[in-house]
């Protein structure tokens, strides 16, 4: 990356003419306030929240910068709006579906990327099928599918119903993930003594390691933000997670902005604060799970 | 173990893929077919379902609220695909224009990608308020009072705003995906390029564009998959209003399912349809991808 900027040639989009040290100062820096505009565009509505929510109720519409910076909207909004609650709530069904989507799709991504049987590619088609499948589609039969069971308005039936997409998914990314590593390890165990599932167990499982944190990732992120299926299937309002939970504040406070944005900030700092410590591990698993998914 | 030896190849493999096969087809297979059998009925949840035949189909081709559904789909569809595809391209040759500190900007568009679609739609709601919004209020304090449209209050500019707030928020993830591509684009071929006095433009149309071509039509693929599924962010922001104006087949399937809540009259069967309509509009996008992605290429030129 940085030996770029000293090779001739590369891909500097303002070198249109052969240029003189002026034209490529000058084109760096539209380059550069070009780039630093679209930041102030991605980070207003964001900066705007924060500071709405720091503001004095009476002041929103008034000011531009809060007059006294009032952190106790936060503890308010903390408590009017059960956060303690719908976060635990959030936290149980994502801990859930991404313990179930790892413990069901590490085996079987294995066994597609490890085994040769008659029908695989048919059954991993299916996988592939199933990862297609919209969720409004199966929303309706889902709901009395939850109902029957008496799983609906249940935080175990909502992590059940994102089960499914979430597994195909994760046997998509981690049997791409079993393919690059070397077979050479598991016929050397096998020749050991090991068997089938010791092979996976104690030789493969561990160097997946990486490919299970990608899923983690991107399965919890998932989790985390879904709003239409923890929308409709939690009914309860003590058992919504936080993205309903938020939706349905608004018709409570829908004028009292600051109440707003402090909720959504408190709604939004689990997941921002995962993602400044582990950024590289959610961009390059994010797109990588998009590209190959 | 006594097993017929012809089991044999079957029983490790089928053990490993048995509790995920199972999963899936008890939370995907099962509703999927119920589904497309609950298309062919009429019910309400309450009174036993009558099976009606293809009904339900035949209605949703007289009803007008659907085509105006499956139009603003349309155009949400066609409208991000192509913002969402033209502008992070342009962004990520900007970035990757052997410029400084690439990694931080990186950091800070990818932001918005990691917000959930409720949120940054409730947060947006609060931009677009009309009369004291933060948006209408800086254009006022720009002195472009007489340009302050209604955004999702207003029958004409509630699709453009939903429009506005997708490619903000995927704005970041599309560019990252292209920034990664354009890292593999081969150095030399500029320099040729440059050589034979090629402009930038020329570069980029001539180089760049045709070298990822296929990430290029895979960021097509995804985001058109997107659009046709646009649900969240609009029934949080709009639920489809105002008086359908920004109904996708989305948000027109929950409020028939799901909007009066526990009403007698709520037409689980007609919603269905309208969900196979979706299944069966992603089906045809996702096969027109397998036909063109080709995904050797892809993984041998991406490294994220």
């Amino acid at each position: 990356m940085t030996t770029r900027s000293t090779m001739p040639g590369t891909a500097r989009i303002g070198r249109a003419a052969p240029s003189s040290p002026w034209a490529v100062t000058f084109t760096r820096t539209l380059i550069y306030v070009i780039l630093v505009a679209i930041v102030v565009v991605e980070a207003f509505p964001l900066v705007w929240m924060i500071v709405t929510s720091l503001k004095d109720p009476h002041e929103v519409f008034n000011s531009v910068l809060p007059g006294e910076i009032r952190w106790q909207n936060f503890p308010r909004v903390w408590y009017a709006m059960n956060f303690p609650v719908h976060l635990g709530n959030s936290l149980y069904v994502t801990g859930l579906t991404v313990s179930l989507v790892v413990v069901l799709a590490t085996p079987a991504a294995y066994a597609f990327a490890r085994y040769r049987f008659p029908g695989r590619e048919i059954v991993f088609y299916a996988f592939l099928g199933a990862m297609m499948i919209p969720p409004q589609a199966i929303l309706i039969p889902m709901f009395q599918f939850l109902k029957s069971l008496h799983l609906l308005d249940s935080l175990n039936g909502l992590a059940f119903s994102f089960v499914g997409g979430g597994t195909a998914f994760a046997v998509f990314l981690m049997r791409t993930f079993f393919l690059s590593l070397p077979r050479e390890l598991g016929d050397s165990a096998r020749t050991d003594g090991c068997n089938d599932f010791q092979v996976f167990w104690y030789i493969y499982l561990p160097l997946a390691r990486p490919g299970i944190a990608t899923v983690v990732i991107i399965q919890s992120l998932y989790t985390w933000n879904e709003f239409m299926f923890s929308n409709t299937f939690i009914i309860t309002p003590g058992k919504k997670t936080v993205q309903s939970a938020v939706f349905q504040a608004i018709g409570q406070y829908s004028t009292d902005y600051t109440a707003l944005c402090s909720g959504l900030m408190i709604a939004l700092v689990p997941v921002v604060a995962i993602y400044l410590i582990l950024q590289r591990q959610f961009i390059g698993g994010l797109t990588a799970g998009a590209l190959k998914g | 173990m006594n097993v017929p030896s012809r089991l044999q190849p079957f029983i490790a493999p089928g053990l490993f893929i048995a509790p995920a096969a199972i999963a899936l087809i008890l939370t995907t297979a099962v509703p999927m077919v119920d589904a497309v059998l609950l298309s062919l009925q009429r019910w309400n949840a309450m009174t036993p379902a009558v099976w009606t035949g293809f009904d339900n189909y035949v209605r949703l081709a007289q009803d007008e609220t659907f085509f105006r559904a499956l139009w603003h789909t349309f155009y949400f569809t066609v409208c991000t695909v192509i913002l969402q595809t033209i502008l992070p391209l342009l962004i990520a040759s900007l970035l990757n224009s052997g410029i400084r500190g690439s990694t931080v900007f990186r950091t800070l568009y990818f932001m918005p990608v990691i917000i959930s679609l409720a949120i940054s739609g409730l947060l947006w709601a609060m931009l677009f308020e009309p009369n004291f919004g933060a948006i209408n209020s800086m254009l006022r304090a720009m002195g472009l009072g007489a340009f302050t449209p209604l955004w999702l209050a207003g029958t004409n500019s509630v699709m453009p705003s939903v429009i506005i707030v997708s490619a903000w928020q995927s704005l970041g993830f599309y560019l990252v995906i292209f920034f990664a591509a354009l890292q593999g684009v081969p150095k030399d071929l500029y320099e040729a390029a440059t050589l034979d006095g090629a402009g930038a433009w020329s570069r980029f149309m001539n180089v760049t564009v045709p070298t990822i071509r296929p990430v290029i039509l895979i960021v097509v693929v995804l985001n058109t998959i997107n659009g046709i599924k646009v649900f969240d962010q609009i029934w949080v922001m709009t639920a489809g209003g105002p008086n359908y104006a920004s109904a996708t087949l989305g948000t027109y399937l929950y409020s028939i399912a799901f909007g009066a809540m526990g009403a007698s009259n709520s037409r689980l069967g007609y919603a269905a349809a309208i969900a196979i309509v979706i299944l069966v509009l992603s089906i045809v996008v996702s096969l027109i991808q397998i036909r063109i992605g080709r995904r050797r290429d892809l993984d041998a030129q991406i490294e994220v």
